[in-house]
């Protein structure tokens, strides 16, 4: 790939700047600007809302030399809004002369503590390229994404050490025109806290939630069959 | 067994016709009540990650719209069909806002399945799903694509049943309706 000078942060999370995606984007596309690199960034869920949003990503990603799309798992897949997105995206760029070299990575956050779950929806996000005559720069797959919940990667301490390293070993791979690493990939599949951990932590806070809203009797309810 | 189809083929797109009415009439057939929905004519909001569908109203979702529908007849079939484009390797974006809505189902609670962590249950019982991709000569590797797809989605939605397969653009109905008829049987089995 040729050497990049634009990259454009997509975030795929309804929650955008609240969202461990944005903050996983943000972390990467920074460490790309320190490394000489123009940055944008677009709330996928905000620009689809109008023409003149849809238009502005059009043009944006036509002129971008790096696509960053950060989303969180849904239902073992990319977010509704995303695949709309994609789709537009594809349709449009296979009517135009595309621009060589362009490239696309992908970083996909779950709610489990396994960040396999996400082998599929980052296969999708392959196969888009593909279609969208972008180049495949690989995928950064990150499980156990609630421990995250969002906050911005440099107050997580020690916890995010692996991200942080990952996403670091990437920005320098990008910036040099080179795919993910493969140490990246591998540092950012390692699990953030022990999985027992993490699903204890994850059912209390489903309990707290569910006592302060004043239905922790009804979390097991069966709303639409007996 | 009660059958719903959801139709996830975008407006302007016709392709779906031929093989749907296929498909209807081997469900009569059967005696399976049948009903179709075209998402594309429904109002589903995305899914906005808020939990609230767990934690406020638990079992159903916070938004009032035809997202609440679709996950109450979910619900009540026996039988779902996801009949979509191939997209990506995955399900088109309308299938998609209709499967993102469908997290009350199940329950916020963990257990491992198959080594892996997923969500507990929150019905005794779930349709069986069939995804049926429609092609435009996509490769192997986009069918493979779906089929982990679909499969990672069974385990999700805790499906007792499924069927995958494919129609391709401007098939022969008659093996159309031979490809139905054995994803049914699948199914039925």
């Amino acid at each position: 790939m040729m050497i990049p000078y634009r990259a454009l942060l997509l975030v795929g999370s309804p929650k955008g700047p609240q969202s461990t995606s944005e903050a996983l984007g943000t972390y990467l596309a920074e460490r790309l600007r320190d490394r000489g690199l123009q940055f944008q960034k677009i709330r996928i869920h905000s620009a689809l809302r109008t023409e003149k949003g849809i238009q502005s990503l059009f043009e944006t990603v036509d002129r971008a030399d790096i696509l960053i799309l950060a989303f969180p798992l849904y239902v073992d897949c990319l977010p509704a809004a995303v695949i709309r997105a994609l789709e537009l995206m594809a349709r449009r760029r296979k009517s135009l002369p595309g621009r060589a070299g362009a490239g696309m990575i992908a970083l996909v956050n779950c709610g489990f503590p396994e960040a396999r779950h996400n082998e599929t929806a980052l296969e999708i996000c392959r196969s888009f390229a593909s279609e969208a005559k972008l180049v495949w720069l690989g995928g950064l797959s990150l499980g156990g994404g609630g421990a995250i919940s969002g906050k911005p990667l440099n107050r997580i301490g020690a916890m995010g050490r692996n991200v942080r390293s990952a996403l670091d070993l990437t920005a320098i791979a990008l910036a040099e025109g080179k795919a993910v690493p493969p140490e990246a990939i591998e540092q950012m599949s390692r699990s953030l806290v022990p999985g027992w951990l993490y699903t204890l932590i994850g059912s209390i806070g489903w309990i707290h939630k569910a006592w302060r809203s004043g239905v922790l009797t009804k979390l097991n309810d069966r709303p639409y069959r007996p | 067994m009660r059958t719903l189809i959801l139709n996830g083929f975008h407006r302007g797109d016709s392709r779906w016709q031929q093989a749907s009415a296929t498909l209807s009439e081997e469900l009569k057939n059967r005696g399976w009540p049948c009903e179709e929905i075209r998402l594309c004519e429904m109002d589903i909001a995305n899914c906005a990650g808020c939990f609230r569908c767990w934690t406020k109203t638990p079992g159903v979702c916070i938004v009032d719209d035809a997202g609440r529908e679709v996950a109450s007849r979910f619900a009540g079939s026996d039988l779902v069909v996801f009949f979509s484009p191939v997209t990506f390797g995955g399900y088109s974006s309308e299938i998609k806002k209709a499967l993102d809505r469908l997290i009350p189902l199940i329950s916020p609670f963990f257990k491992k399945i198959q080594g892996e962590v997923h969500h507990r249950r929150r019905y005794d019982r779930y349709p069986a799903l069939i995804a049926i991709g429609m092609t435009e000569g996509d490769g192997e590797e986009k069918k493979r694509i779906f089929r982990k797809l679909l499969q990672r989605n069974v385990i999700h939605l805790h499906n007792p049943k499924s069927a995958d397969g494919f129609i391709a653009e401007g098939e022969d109905p008659i093996l159309v309706r031979e490809k139905v008829r054995g994803w049914l049987q699948e199914v039925a089995r």
